[in-house]
């Protein structure tokens, strides 16, 4: 069974009389466990693709999958389920909600799934200590670097056992080390958990690490092969 | 999600605007307060209107004969009292009536060597408890004893405007039962200030027997005043005390001009409510819009991670729920301290404007008082409202998609 699976997905934008065309006729198959790239240049459709795999968004045409289950035409709520049991997301900002604590925020997404208390002890303390940072569980966002905070979303991402993580430019706004820092951690957790893992990026330093590199230019797939590691 | 979350969230999420979230519950609070402190103010009104008309003036029942005009203060016999001996030993058996008191009441003239001014003659039993009111309100002189022939009370704007006082002689001619005019020399026995200008500047107080003598009505009297221990026996004994040839009016036939009053008032005072209420869910609307237009991408967020609308709005219901709360809490408090502070000191109104509520027994200084119903249907009203108010950037919030959420700035 597949992860995920596009099938001839079409997304298209009207900006003002112009018709973008974001994803023209996509078709791709993601396993699970696997650790992919989505490389291209901005306006290839990186993002938007991305959007559809987490059910944020819904395609003009075509068939989405998630699981083997067809989410291309289920209604807001359905979809809200979907993303809270079965897609983990991680964003180039960040995106902590800013009043919670690390171990607040990591715990969320348990509480929407109506974990009880101790499981979701455990839980969030296992991710904090995965992601080394087990001593700054009561830190908020902004007592906190951006590579820990971006740490705090992977482990908040992987916190209700996921399907797959999604992550829109992860490494964009850190620099060299916690970048670095923050792809092993993901490489590592993905090999250890078995979720799957799929970027959208610009960052040689994630095209590295992945098994996996697609390539999009103008909403077309144009490669579709392994890389080199 | 636990309820207990979404709120830890919302709280929090007050708490990042500090100033707009301060300002917003001292809306609620000052909205609230202004609401608690007209409620009190009117009800102190009415009630001093009323309860000053009853103790001092009409009683909670009259018995009078049929035909008895009050506003002509008739002293025709045949508009007269007899045999009220009957009555009164009536009444005073019947449990729950506290006083009863025979009065008659006639229009005169009170002429001093400067002046002459049109007085109201209330002749009256000393004795009788339903007078203690005038009894405790004397500022000068005594009080009149029960053969006292030659002395008579006034109030005291009246004896400040004619120049007067306790021990000073004075003449008042008497319209009498045959229609002629009658006169007598008087000492001011004593000076009373009720705080009711209707009464303190217009009315002469003298012996029921002394009045009955003046007046040619010989036995008779005007009317029997009882008064009873509330207002809600009144009816009951007013049922016990009717008879023939006599009426008996309650307490709200010889008010209805006051409530009549209060009740066109009432309209006018639940629009200004309407209005408060209104401008304080404005304002509660925009604050949460605003809120909501800041954290949209949070929202998206909130949303990516599959809170659904639901939880989005009750989020949002919540940090409004919460700011009303507190805005209440300051409002009950700076309300109640207000009416308090005004019902200890009172707000001077003036005697000018005093004078101008003809027909109403208007104090110059006017009190508020606590009713705590009204405090509390209050209190309910501004939730519920500031609730409705933010139902619209709650159920906005709820709307977002989270693909163009997390696109926000």
């Amino acid at each position: 069974m597949y992860a995920i699976e596009l099938e001839n997905v079409v997304r298209t934008y009207q900006i003002g009389d112009v018709m973008t065309h974001a994803l023209d006729g996509v078709s791709l198959r993601f396993a699970e466990g696997e650790f992919t790239a989505v490389v291209g240049p901005s306006g290839s459709g990186k993002t938007t693709m991305l959007q559809l795999m987490g059910c944020l968004d819904r395609p003009n045409s075509g068939v989405v999958k998630v699981g083997g289950q067809d989410v291309t035409n289920l209604n807001a709520n359905k979809r809200a389920d979907l993303r809270r049991e079965k897609i983990g997301f991680i964003f180039q900002f960040f995106a902590l909600v800013p009043v919670l604590t690390a171990y607040e925020n990591v715990e969320l997404p348990l509480l929407l799934n109506g974990v009880n208390s101790r499981e979701r002890k455990e839980r969030v303390d296992e991710l904090l200590n995965a992601v080394g940072l087990a001593d700054r569980s009561a830190h908020r966002p902004d007592q906190m670097s951006g590579g820990e905070q971006q740490r705090v979303a992977i482990a908040r991402a992987l916190a209700p056992r996921p399907l797959l993580v999604l992550a829109d430019e992860p490494t964009a706004n850190l620099d060299t080390d916690n970048g670095t820092q923050a792809m092993e951690i993901m490489q590592r957790l993905n090999s250890e958990t078995g979720t799957a893992f799929i970027f959208a990026t610009h960052d040689p330093r994630v095209m590295v690490h992945a098994r996996r590199v697609i390539e999009l230019q103008d909403g077309r797939v144009v490669s579709n092969g392994e890389s080199a590691q | 999600m636990a309820l207990n979350k979404l709120w830890v969230i919302a709280i929090r999420d007050l708490g990042r605007n500090r100033r707009r979230s301060i300002l917003t519950i001292l809306a609620v609070t000052l909205g609230l307060a202004i609401l608690i402190l007209m409620s009190s103010y009117i009800a102190g009104i009415i009630d001093g209107s009323i309860s000053d008309s009853i103790y001092l003036n009409t009683g909670h029942l009259q018995v009078r004969t049929e035909g008895y005009e009050p506003e002509k203060a008739s002293l025709q016999w045949q508009d007269l009292l007899e045999n009220w001996d009957e009555v009164q030993a009536r009444a005073s058996a019947i449990e729950g009536v506290e006083a009863i008191a025979p009065v008659l009441w006639a229009r005169g003239f009170l002429t001093t060597a400067d002046e002459t001014i049109g007085v109201r003659i209330t002749g009256i039993d000393p004795g009788s408890g339903f007078h203690d009111p005038i009894h405790q309100s004397l500022v000068a002189g005594e009080y009149l004893g029960a053969e006292d022939r030659g002395g008579v009370l006034i109030g005291k704007h009246l004896a400040d405007s004619l120049g007067i006082n306790a021990g000073s002689k004075i003449n008042l001619l008497v319209g009498t039962s045959d229609g002629e005019m009658d006169e007598d020399t008087f000492a001011v026995r004593g000076v009373f200030s009720t705080g009711v200008l209707t009464y303190d500047e217009g009315t002469v107080y003298m012996t029921l027997s002394k009045a009955q003598a003046l007046t040619g009505a010989g036995d008779r009297i005007s009317a029997m005043i009882v008064l009873t221990k509330d207002t809600e026996i009144a009816e009951p004994v007013a049922a016990a005390l009717r008879g023939q040839g006599r009426s008996v009016v309650t307490w709200q036939d010889m008010n209805a001009l006051i409530l009549q009053a209060v009740e066109t008032g009432m309209s006018f005072y639940y629009l200004l409510y309407g209005i408060v209420i209104l401008v304080v869910a404005v304002i509660i609307t925009n604050t949460l819009l605003m809120s909501v237009f800041e954290r949209t991408r949070e929202i998206g967020i909130l949303a990516a991670l599959g809170m659904k609308g639901r939880q989005i709005r009750v989020m949002i219901l919540l940090e409004a729920g919460s700011l009303a709360i507190l805005g209440i809490i300051g409002g009950i408090i700076l309300g109640s301290l207000i009416v308090w502070y005004l019902m200890v000191t009172g707000i001077p109104i003036g005697d000018q404007i005093a004078s101008m509520a003809q027909g109403f027994a208007m104090r110059s200084v006017l009190y508020t008082k606590f009713v705590p119903g009204d405090m509390v249907g209050l209190s309910v009203a501004m939730l519920v409202i500031v609730l409705l108010g933010a139902l619209y950037p709650a159920s906005f919030a709820a709307r977002l998609e989270p693909v163009e959420a997390l696109h926000a700035l």
